[in-house]
């Protein structure tokens, strides 16, 4: 009898760890954002005043479509080479796909800042492209350090790796006898692509894209290290804001409009999650 | 089987909640069974570098024969992101919230800092000190503007024009000269965004007060942002002739963002401090061709100074660390570790960074004491000089 009792509430101690940690660590901050957002600055009080400001103010409107622009483009520049990276890597027969694919991994272990830095040293006005373009009397100024250009490129050093161990799991999934099967009744190469491999994988393609749009619209370490003064994106502004002016009830009012526009692509993610075709399911 | 191991998943689960509990306990008793001697802690914050000379007084003060048998000093740093913001807040808040303090007897205060220590706590949140417990106070020479009776200041620091003297063998010697300079050699100057770090911070604030009144360095009242404006037209003006990257002028972000520019040539002279040109030449990863200069009237700089705060139940030990800290010994090795501007008579120094620092003197240090308004100063170039094209 006494067995039993534990073994009911088993599970739910099971949980208890994790589930406070969530909810001392990440709903009470949210919530405490939130309520603070909607305070007045240095009274009490309830205003919409710290929202207004952010899409009023010319500024930061700009901030706001800047930071949106430059993770858009990220996402599209990281599915667009990432994609058909992770298909050789994951069918490609030679040597070379199989190194490519462990190379990727090495991204994952170079700490960010160290690897922010690095790609200063190579990209900058007086970086290794433009020096090597010296020794040989050239003038090479690829002009991407303190512009959007500059805070995509490092971006897509971070998230290709990223998106090709994602999307190249899903593809392990799919067996290569597949792939030969049809091969043997006739299919080509595009209709083996469109009929087998595009639906097998467009959703964790997806899943990788809004994983890469959300932390790039919370990033701060590249677009403060490598991205320009006006517009900045919005980790950067948030920093300012913070501890720099000090106006933590604006700060708050930032974190909850960050917030809303990852859950936009958190609403895209769960919905292609929920959304799954009969013959999957199986 | 399954049974069993589930029940130790789950003890185990419990142990590393409570384990975090109790871990600390051990090394609490461990202090208590010292306790014969006082044991007197300072929190201070800023860089690496800072941190580190603070373990070497530390070591010294503990090793010390006046002080070793009477007093246990503890440095403890407190990290911040930009400036030392977390320092200062906890203060203030430990201050209203009028809580029992036991942990902190010295805290490390900088000039600007206790305007803003003024403005939102008031003079009760630190001790008056008592200056017969610091005799070597009379060898003093920095000059204070305000808490002189408050405040003990133990180092100087402050920005000067960094330059390269292959490429200009005579600097500019006045702000005039020096806004002259940039005008006649475009893109050859930088200086870091005001938010990201003090020097580019010193450039925009001497940029604007020099065009005021000079009792408004030393006020935080509100009228004086009247008058910012003149100053922001010299930056807009100034602007086009600044270091461009990509056809576009851009300001480095972080104190250091300019230094690399100018350690890689792309610009020849930059706002920089003088602990920071001092080390990084010490190490060799700044040419020793880069030499400093102060203009007339110069860039601001800053003393740190150590203050005790009210709630401290150790005054006595806490002044015999202030006294210490102005000792020939220690500001030897504050030169030594950190660049940092002796604020005693130099003459019972020795280090070999004394040099460097010969032609600069403390007396003549200017310092911007306008509190709150820095940060409204910052937000302004933020939006006005950040945003032009």
């Amino acid at each position: 009898m006494e067995n039993n009792k534990f073994k009911n509430i088993l599970p739910y101690l099971m949980v208890l760890p994790s589930l406070l940690i969530t909810v001392l660590f990440v709903m009470y901050p949210i919530l405490n954002s939130v309520i603070r957002s909607f305070k007045v600055s240095g009274g009490s009080g309830f205003t919409f005043d710290n929202y207004i400001y952010f899409f009023t103010n010319e500024i930061m409107v700009k901030n706001i479509t800047y930071t949106i622009f430059v993770a858009f483009m990220t996402v599209i520049f990281t599915i667009l080479v990432a994609y058909p990276f992770a298909i050789y890597v994951r069918f490609g027969e030679s040597k070379i796909s199989k190194f490519l694919y462990n190379l990727i991994l090495i991204p994952r272990f170079i700490p960010g800042m160290v690897a922010v830095y690095a790609i200063k040293q190579v990209i900058g006005d007086a970086g290794l492209i433009s020096r090597i373009g010296a020794l040989f009397g050239m003038d090479i100024q690829l002009g991407f350090m303190y512009t959007e250009k500059g805070i995509i490129y490092t971006n897509l050093w971070f998230n290709i790796p990223f998106a090709v161990l994602i999307i190249g799991s899903a593809l392990s999934g799919i067996s290569k006898y597949n792939l030969e099967a049809a091969k043997d009744v006739g299919a080509s190469n595009l209709t083996i692509f469109n009929k087998i491999i595009l639906p097998l994988s467009y959703r964790d393609s997806l899943v990788a894209a809004t994983f890469v749009f959300m932390s790039n619209v919370g990033a701060f370490t590249t677009p403060y290290l490598i991205g320009g003064n006006s517009p900045k994106m919005l980790g950067v502004v948030l920093n300012d804001i913070f501890s720099v002016y000090r106006n933590y009830e604006n700060a708050a009012a930032l974190s909850v409009i960050m917030f809303l526009i990852c859950s936009i692509s958190a609403g895209a993610y769960i919905y292609t999650n929920m959304k799954r075709n009969k013959w999957e399911s199986v | 089987m399954k049974k069993l191991f589930s029940l130790l998943l789950a003890v185990l689960l419990l142990l590393t909640i409570t384990g975090c509990g109790s871990g600390s306990e051990p090394s609490s008793n461990g202090a208590t069974s010292t306790s014969e001697k006082e044991t007197v802690t300072l929190w201070t914050g800023g860089s690496e570098n800072v941190k580190n000379t603070w373990i070497k007084l530390a070591e010294e003060f503990n090793t010390n024969s006046e002080y070793k048998d009477k007093y246990i000093f503890k440095v403890e740093h407190i990290s911040s992101g930009t400036g030392a913001t977390s320092l200062l807040d906890r203060l203030i808040a430990q201050y209203k919230a009028n809580e029992e303090n036991d942990i902190y007897d010295i805290v490390e205060v900088s000039s600007t800092e206790y305007v803003t220590y003024m403005q939102e706590a008031g003079k009760d949140i630190f001790m008056i000190l008592d200056k017969s417990k610091i005799p070597n106070y009379s060898h003093m020479t920095a000059k204070m503007s305000q808490g002189e009776d408050q405040l003990v200041p133990y180092r100087g620091t402050t920005v000067v024009l960094a330059y390269d003297s292959e490429a200009i063998p005579n600097p500019p010697k006045t702000a005039e000269e020096l806004y002259q300079w940039i005008r006649e050699n475009p893109g050859k100057f930088a200086y870091n965004t005001p938010g990201s770090g003090g020097a580019g911070q010193s450039f925009m604030v001497t940029s604007v007060y020099n065009l005021m009144p000079e009792e408004a360095m030393t006020s935080s009242d509100e009228k004086w942002k009247e008058e910012w404006d003149k100053g922001f037209d010299l930056m807009k003006e100034l602007h086009p002739y600044l270091y461009k990257s990509g056809g576009k002028v851009v300001y480095p972000h972080k104190n250091q963002g300019a230094l690399d520019l100018l350690i890689n040539k792309q610009i020849v002279m930059t706002p920089a401090w003088v602990d920071m040109i001092i080390s990084q030449i010490n190490q060799g990863t700044m040419p020793d061709t880069i030499k400093m200069t102060q203009l007339k009237p110069g860039f601001t700089g800053e003393l740190a100074n150590l203050a005790i705060p009210a709630s401290s139940k150790k005054a006595d030990a806490a002044h015999a660390v202030l006294d210490f800290v102005l000792s020939d010994a220690a500001q030897t090795i504050l030169l030594d570790g950190m660049g940092a501007f002796p604020v005693v008579d130099m003459s019972g120094i020795d280090s070999k960074n004394a040099e460097m620092l010969s032609s600069f003197k403390i007396e003549d240090f200017r310092a911007a004491e306008i509190g709150s308004l820095r940060s409204e100063l910052v937000q302004k170039w933020d939006e006005e000089i950040a945003t032009l094209e």
